[in-house]
């Protein structure tokens, strides 16, 4: 009963700090539009080479879902900031001396996270139609696209919970976080076809769980014809996406209640 | 009257061995301003978290509100109110935000949460202010807020971890005034803690004076103050800081004169004791000028909690608090003044 009404609350609360700060807002997604508009922009006729992508493609479409996931992936990175301050302000010891249930301080904090989350991605999503990119699979897949995004936020989520409450560091958490940010969005499908890379770069791509995500959204975003060029299936790839999601989030999500819990104890 | 805190032999030891506190015991009952004075790093900050729930203690036998601390940590959560030494609110949300999900947070909602919050809105002055973001309030106005905010559920017992510190004179004597309400009008049970003798003096019916850990005295202010017995001479000596052999004869001159019960060196000086000290003060300027030993200054005084804590620990409560106090100043406002350019 307290679960839902304090998680209700608290999220409510992370929800106004959010709105009340729009130049941090905006600055988080300053990032991606520079990116959807920039890259498409660069990579525009790589398009045409031969082979490497699925004939009637443009990049925009190609690489929408990989902006949207790293948008996803970075702000999640970022979240482990908001406990590290909750930890250092007193604001977490002040709230654990009412009967406020324990889970849902956390609770509270990821689901205003993925909300967060999917008004950004949703944001990138109407800058990207206004440029030209489409979801073969309507509004039905863009829900589907937007919750694969929420999910795969709150996964990421837990990293950076994570290293905030285990360091109570804003600088590491965002260190941390900026550090992972390239190497794994580069290392993965986002940007460039895995048949472009070079042998290593996808190998590890195929480990990436960013590829995977990033896989089931353009199963859900291009049309079906175009799918096999890029070596995807639909439905299975969302499938096997979710299925890694869910692993991750686990094991992140797990680590973050036991820190968390020691730290409430 | 029946005791609504008792803690036994409370031992707190910290993970890197550090004995926060040494087995102390108290009782602090119904309805009564309870207070603990003493120095910065005396126990007063982990006792009062132990007692609310936030630290687990190392040993001994509490009990909050007749509930066991360890057993029934969210019954004691119910009933209590915590403000912090430093002074907690969410600086994004306005000062009416703040306390709503305070009182949420107790399970509290409609129009009876919306009807109290507003009635410590007012009574804390800030009402007016009360739907600005209190990230723009000013320091005292922040920590009326925190006071507030610890209110909302109508708690019964009611715990402040130095309360004013930080704070500027009026504002000190706001809070000193609704807590003196609280407790007289609405009967709630305060514990509070301070490194501020006036404020214990003025607030607290009943004190523990607590040093490194341990309670090195106790009783009413006015009882404990009667224990010193006597007014107090403090003087500083010219060079004293230097010459020990000055400091030395100096006390060796003061044990001569009749009348002087007591004589202790600190850090501020030497202090003595006696009780009729107006008379007492021409015999040691005299018997100082005979001896060649020049004085500074010369201060006389009733008996103050001070000097019950001196008398104790050998130590002032006050003047290391405000050396530490303005060489940090200093330092900021050192590394300031560039930036201002």
């Amino acid at each position: 009963m307290s679960l839902a009404s304090d998680t209700y609350f608290l999220f409510v609360r992370a929800l106004k700090k959010v709105m009340r700060n729009p130049i941090l807002l905006f600055f988080s997604l300053l990032q991606p539009i520079i990116f959807l508009v920039l890259f498409t922009q660069l990579f525009s006729r790589f398009v045409g080479a031969p082979g490497l992508f699925p004939p009637g493609i443009s990049y925009l479409e190609y690489a929408t879902p990989g902006i949207l996931l790293q948008n996803g992936f970075s702000s999640a990175l970022q979240s482990g900031t908001s406990i590290v301050d909750e930890l250092n302000s007193g604001m977490l010891e002040k709230m654990l001396v009412t009967p406020v249930n324990r889970s849902a301080i956390l609770l509270g904090r990821l689901l205003s996270d993925a909300f967060r989350v999917v008004v950004q991605s949703s944001i990138i999503l109407v800058l990207a139609y206004i440029l030209g990119f489409n979801a073969a699979s309507g509004a039905g897949g863009i829900i589907l696209i937007l919750v694969i995004i929420a999910f795969f936020g709150l996964a990421w989520s837990g990293i950076s919970l994570a290293i905030g409450l285990r360091t109570r560091s804003a600088e590491t958490v965002f260190g941390i976080g900026g550090f992972l940010t390239f190497p794994l969005l580069f290392m993965s499908t986002s940007l460039v076809p895995l048949k472009a890379m070079p042998d290593w770069i996808a190998t590890v791509s195929n480990l990436n769980p960013i590829s995977y995500a990033v896989n089931a959204v353009r199963g859900l975003s291009l049309p079906s014809s175009a799918l096999p060029g890029l070596g995807l299936s639909y439905p299975g790839d969302i499938i096997s996406a979710l299925g890694y999601i869910a692993a991750i989030a686990i094991i992140t999500l797990g680590a973050t209640l036991y820190l968390f819990r020691k730290v409430v104890k | 009257m029946p005791e609504t805190i008792s803690v036994q032999d409370l031992v707190e030891v910290y993970s890197d061995g550090t004995k926060a506190v040494d087995g102390i015991s108290f009782e602090v009952n119904e309805g009564e301003f309870f207070g603990f004075l003493g120095p910065n790093g005396a126990g007063k900050s982990t006792t009062i978290k132990v007692l609310t729930t936030l630290l687990r203690k190392t040993a001994g036998k509490i009990s909050v509100a007749g509930f066991d601390i360890e057993k029934h940590p969210e019954e004691i959560r119910r009933v209590i109110g915590v403000q912090s030494q430093e002074t907690v609110v969410d600086p994004d949300l306005t000062g009416r935000e703040n306390m709503m999900l305070e009182g949420h947070l107790h399970q509290m909602s409609g129009d009876g949460l919306k009807k109290r919050v507003d009635e410590l809105l007012t009574l804390v002055g800030i009402a007016d202010v009360a739907d600005k973001r209190a990230g723009h309030y000013s320091g005292g106005m922040k920590k009326r807020l925190d006071l507030a905010s610890a209110l909302v559920h109508k708690p019964k017992l009611l715990f402040l971890d130095e309360p004013t510190t930080g704070l500027d004179p009026q504002s000190r004597a706001a809070i000193w005034g609704y807590l003196s309400k609280l407790n007289k009008e609405e009967g709630i049970t305060i514990f509070l803690t301070t490194q501020y003798m006036e404020e214990a003096d003025k607030l607290c019916e009943r004190l523990y004076i607590i040093d490194q850990g341990k309670i090195v005295a106790s009783g009413t202010p006015e009882s404990l103050k009667r224990e010193v017995g006597a007014d107090s001479i403090t003087m500083t000596l010219e060079n004293s800081g230097v010459a020990t052999q000055t400091k030395e004869k100096a006390k060796e001159v003061l044990g001569a004169i009749q009348g002087i019960s007591k004589v202790i060196e600190s850090d501020a000086g030497i202090t003595v004791y006696a009780r009729n000290a107006s008379l007492i003060i021409a015999d040691i300027v005299r018997a100082f000028d005979s001896n060649k030993i020049r004085l500074t200054s010369v201060n006389f005084a009733s008996p103050t909690l001070d000097d019950v804590f001196l008398q104790h620990t050998g130590r002032r409560i006050r003047t290391e608090e405000l050396n530490t106090k303005q060489t940090s100043f200093a330092r900021f406002g050192a590394r300031r003044r560039p930036v201002r350019q």
